[in-house]
């Protein structure tokens, strides 16, 4: 019965009353850290297509030709919003919510390479990717026909009736080799690891 | 504007009925269209109510990419729906089929081939403060004055 009492005293409390009535949850509102579609920042792209080569969802972004330089255009129905092309772009073109400070604060940053891969199974040692490399064909002129090379600085020559790639680290992931293998037996992947910087100082 | 007509739109600008409809994706669409049930966005303070029955709904967000055995079924629920009605597709994955959209994948957006689409609400996933600015701003335009506006 005391209880009774005491739970009608609550509810017929002003306070309470108007509290029930007219309660709103907090207002819509987007944080300001929270991670939008990346913005332009105002700085001048340079077309290296980082952000283009690191982003995950088909068709999200596209660096287009303006009429003075070259601008990344992000398309909503297909950004994911992760972020990536933010901290992959190394002239922060792109800024979305506190990317670009964190990145900073913490010198992180993205390196990659491109790793060549010749499947023996497929290949039929023709050396047409050897030839057709344009870097090989600026470090040794007189690589032709067979793919053999007296050079050791080439990217990649055939050597003993296989092809061996001996300096990984100067393709410049072009993809000629992909397009002129008759039998898809060369690969170029373009690798990506997150470094920090100083870390390997310390 | 009859009194009936005026009524009508006070009722219904409180209470949009909701039904979710997944056709394929993630589910993390899924757990942002729950988010704005939850106390921190509460959607039930504007007067939205999810049933997930089409046979009450008003308003139909459709949540993926349309995978085929979907197809015909996504068809139906939408015919369920009774007059006035709304569909709004939430996240990309209906509107793009978002990292679906690849060679060898089982989906077949967008999903306005199969339903005609009032709204667009981008994201993968899209903030449940998008979900219910999208619907609370695309209700009205259908619901209000709906009979009126009959040919």
């Amino acid at each position: 019965m005391r209880s009774i009492v005491y739970y009608v005293r609550e509810f017929l409390r002003p306070e309470w009353i108007r509290k029930f009535f007219f309660a709103k949850t907090a207002p819509l509102e987007t944080p300001s850290y929270f991670k939008g579609y990346p913005a332009l920042t105002g700085n001048e792209c340079t077309a290296c297509l980082s952000c283009m080569m690191i982003c995950p969802a088909p068709n999200a972004i596209a660096v287009l030709r303006t009429r003075d330089g070259w601008e990344p255009e992000i398309y909503p129905g297909h950004c994911i919003r992760c972020g990536l092309c933010v901290e992959a772009c190394p002239e922060g073109v792109l800024s979305s919510g506190r990317i670009l400070d964190v990145t900073r604060r913490d010198g992180t940053a993205f390196w990659s390479w491109y790793h060549l891969q010749v499947d023996d199974n497929l290949c039929m040692r023709c050396g047409n990717c050897c030839v057709s490399c344009p870097v090989n064909r600026e470090i040794d002129p007189q690589l032709a026909g067979s793919g053999t090379s007296a050079s050791d600085e080439v990217i990649m020559r055939v050597e003993g009736g296989r092809v061996r790639i001996l300096h990984e680290e100067k393709c410049t992931g072009c993809k000629t080799c992909e397009t002129q293998c008759p039998n898809r037996a060369i690969r170029v992947a373009r690798m990506v690891e997150g470094v920090q910087i100083g870390e390997a100082e310390t | 504007m009859s009194i009936l007509q005026k009524i009508k739109n006070t009722v219904r600008s409180r209470s949009i009925h909701v039904s979710y409809v997944d056709v394929g994706s993630c589910n993390g669409c899924d757990i942002e269209v729950l988010a704005c049930l939850a106390p921190r966005y509460d959607i039930e303070q504007y007067g939205i109510y999810v049933h997930n029955n089409p046979r009450e709904a008003d308003v139909l967000l459709v949540i993926g990419s349309v995978t085929p055995q979907w197809v015909d079924k996504l068809r139906e629920i939408w015919d369920k729906i009774p007059e006035p009605k709304v569909a709004v597709a939430i996240g990309n994955c209906p509107i793009s089929g978002c990292v679906y959209a690849r060679r060898g994948t089982l989906t077949s957006p967008p999903v306005e081939k199969y339903i005609p689409i009032a709204a667009q609400v981008p994201g993968c996933p899209p903030r449940p403060t998008e979900i219910l600015n999208a619907i609370l701003s695309v209700a009205p335009l259908i619901f209000k004055d709906y009979e009126e506006k009959q040919p």
